[in-house]
């Protein structure tokens, strides 16, 4: 029964909403929109058990003084601070939980993504080496596509010539093609098997063929 | 003053309906089910405008209000304000189920001209006549739809798929191991990764992408996290499982103690292991390359859905030496991993993955459905291009034909 019962609720929760995807009426967006809600609630409490192991996680490290604890330590006071400012004072717009969150959080979020600026440039530094067929082509697409997206740097490098002129014009153009046609298709590709890949993920879950999530060894028999 | 005249106001509408003719009021309503909406909570009201709206002293006319109400309520809902000259509108909110019925009314709206011309509303709200009975309609009911009929062409090859996929599993269970499976390169390296991990006493970092439980890719990173676990449990190695929702965490912590019970070494787990970081996207960024920069894992996974963050962690992991495996169905993401990681599952190979792994009978059965829904799905697709190019370049009876086929599986 411990595992009958969660296969069963599985089995008619996967059975609901294929059939709600297909019928417009009420009844059923309403249904849909209960079950949101209800994921919605789950999800409040289960936020306290994440709290539980983020408090309990970084609390140990600071007990054992393992490496870097201290990095701990702020982590629990800003949390607590922030709890603290946020139900004490509340949140609205002005607020000082507002504050915090506009001028702290937000700039430690766009540091963290500035840094993907330079994770890229020392990732195609590793990836367009001419090492062999493909990545050669993958180099020269590169560079077109580069290119054909700042055309004013032909100007730059070949000057008001004829031939700067004509890459000028016809760079954008090719970029533009790799882009919307050889790119296009790899990608609707992948999207083409991610499609039937979750298909067959969901009947194997939904027919408890696949019940390795519910500790049944890997599925299958 | 002000409150001697709207007490004024409220008395001649309270008197208006007893004191007026019908024909300066909306009459002969009716309401139909609006065609046009399929959730069923429309319907379409018409009705015959009055040829001079009745006017109340201090108040001038200024449209048309729509009522609603369900059948035997006392109170008015208010629906939509049209002009004086309107015969028509939509009126929303009608629920159909629990199956209530409705009356539906119209009547005029009044408001008060300010000084300035201005139009002043009666104590802070539209002022209107409650509809007389004569411009009620009712018990009326809008009818829902239960079918989408642009999506036929979604239902029929779904319910194809699935066809496909459950009559593969049936028939080809019994001799699965016959079935060949393409080498996954990904795959393959995943007892490296443990391998080396152990050999290395080092951890392994696994993530499971940054999308909620909801998601698909991250069931499938959950059931690869069951193997994985599994495996890495048999040699004592720990795995360590940052997590972005709380839902996530929870579910894969039941899923490795499992692993660890299954595995023989249920004293070997630590729920401490798995744990929560952050819901904010960079903030559990920043903590997942904190903790690998500090732990120097042997082996990283990174299996689900991403975003921005893809890169961000693989070129940390990259930085400490750990071998690393990413698989994600995001395909604005996968040139970043391929061109970071070791090995990358692309699309489909992350949910084919459970299977390759355990082949369990079953699964590697499906598996092989999957494959023939592909051919399958391929062949209507070269077929709808062909099509396409027919009924372009050619006229007639079967040009009109395959420009038919190919329109049937046009969707919104």
């Amino acid at each position: 029964m411990r595992l009958q019962i969660p296969l069963l609720i599985t089995f008619l929760a996967g059975v609901f909403m294929a059939v709600q995807f297909f019928v417009p009426h009420d009844l059923g967006v309403t249904a849909y929109t209960e079950l949101l809600n209800w994921g919605r609630i789950i999800g409040a409490f289960a936020l306290v058990l994440g709290i539980h192991s983020l408090l309990r996680t970084h609390l140990e490290k600071i007990r054992r003084r393992r490496h870097d604890w201290p990095y701990s330590m702020v982590a629990i006071v800003s949390f607590v601070f922030m709890v603290v400012i946020g139900i004490g004072f509340g949140s609205d717009p002005g607020s000082a939980f507002d504050w915090l969150f506009n001028y702290v959080q937000v700039p430690l979020d766009a540091t963290m993504f500035a840094l993907l600026a330079f994770f890229i440039a020392s990732a195609a530094f590793r990836t367009f080496r001419a090492r062999s067929t493909e990545a050669t082509l993958l180099l020269v697409a590169a560079i077109v596509v580069m290119l054909g997206r700042v055309p004013g740097s032909l100007l730059v490098l070949f000057g008001q010539t004829g031939v700067g002129e004509w890459l000028h014009s016809t760079m954008p153009d090719v970029s533009e093609w790799i882009m919307n046609f050889p790119s296009v298709a790899a990608k609707r590709g992948i999207i083409f098997g991610v499609a039937l890949g979750s298909i067959a993920t969901a009947l194997r879950i939904m027919l408890g063929i696949e019940r390795s999530h519910l500790g049944g060894g890997g599925g299958g028999e | 003053m002000n409150t001697l005249r709207l007490g004024i106001v409220g008395l001649l509408l309270l008197a208006a309906p007893v004191c007026i003719a019908q024909t300066r009021l909306p009459s002969s309503v009716q309401a139909e089910d609006d065609p046009e909406e399929p959730q069923g909570i429309q319907m379409i009201v018409t009705w015959r405008p009055p040829d001079e709206p009745l006017q109340v002293d201090g108040l001038q006319a200024v449209g048309q209000r729509v009522f609603f109400r369900k059948m035997g309520e006392a109170q008015w809902r208010l629906g939509p304000v049209v002009p004086l000259d309107a015969t028509t509108a939509p009126v929303g909110g009608l629920k159909p189920w629990p199956w209530p019925r409705w009356e539906i009314g119209v009547s005029l709206e009044y408001q008060i001209p300010g000084a300035a011309g201005e139009m002043l509303t009666v104590m802070g709200r539209p002022s209107t006549i409650a509809p007389l009975p004569e411009a009620i309609v009712g018990p009326v009911r809008p009818v829902g739809a239960w079918f989408k009929p642009e999506y036929t062409a979604v239902l029929v090859l779904g319910v194809l798929v699935c066809a496909i996929v459950l009559i593969t599993l049936y028939t080809t269970r019994g001799r699965a191991e016959q079935v060949y499976i393409r080498p996954i390169a990904g795959l393959e390296a995943v007892n490296d990764a443990i391998g080396r991990a152990t050999e290395m006493g080092k951890p392994i970092v696994y993530v499971s992408g940054l999308s909620g439980i909801g998601d698909i890719a991250t069931i499938a990173a959950m059931l690869i996290l069951g193997h994985l676990s599994r495996r890495s449990a048999a040699y004592e190695t720990e795995i360590l499982v940052p997590c972005q929702d709380p839902l996530v965490m929870t579910t894969e912590r039941e899923i490795v103690r499992q692993a660890y019970t299954e595995a023989g070494k249920p004293d070997a787990y630590k729920p401490d292991n798995i744990f929560y970081v952050t819901d904010s996207q960079f903030g559990y960024v920043a903590a997942v390359d904190g903790l690998m920069m500090r732990e120097k894992p042997a082996a990283a996974f990174y299996m689900g859905y991403f975003f921005a963050e893809a890169l961000i962690l693989a070129e940390t992991g990259n930085q400490t030496g750990a071998i690393q495996i990413a698989g994600t169905d995001a395909d604005t993401q996968l040139p970043f991993f391929i061109t970071a990681c070791d090995y990358t599952l692309m699309g489909e190979e992350l949910y084919a993955a459970s299977a390759y792994l355990s082949r369990q009978p079953l699964l590697v059965a499906q598996l092989r459905g999957q494959d023939i829904a592909k051919v399958i799905i391929s062949a209507v697709m070269i077929a709808g291009v062909i099509a396409a190019t027919y009924a372009v370049l050619t006229t007639g009876a079967a040009a009109d034909l395959a420009n038919a086929f190919v329109q049937w599986f046009m969707t919104e």
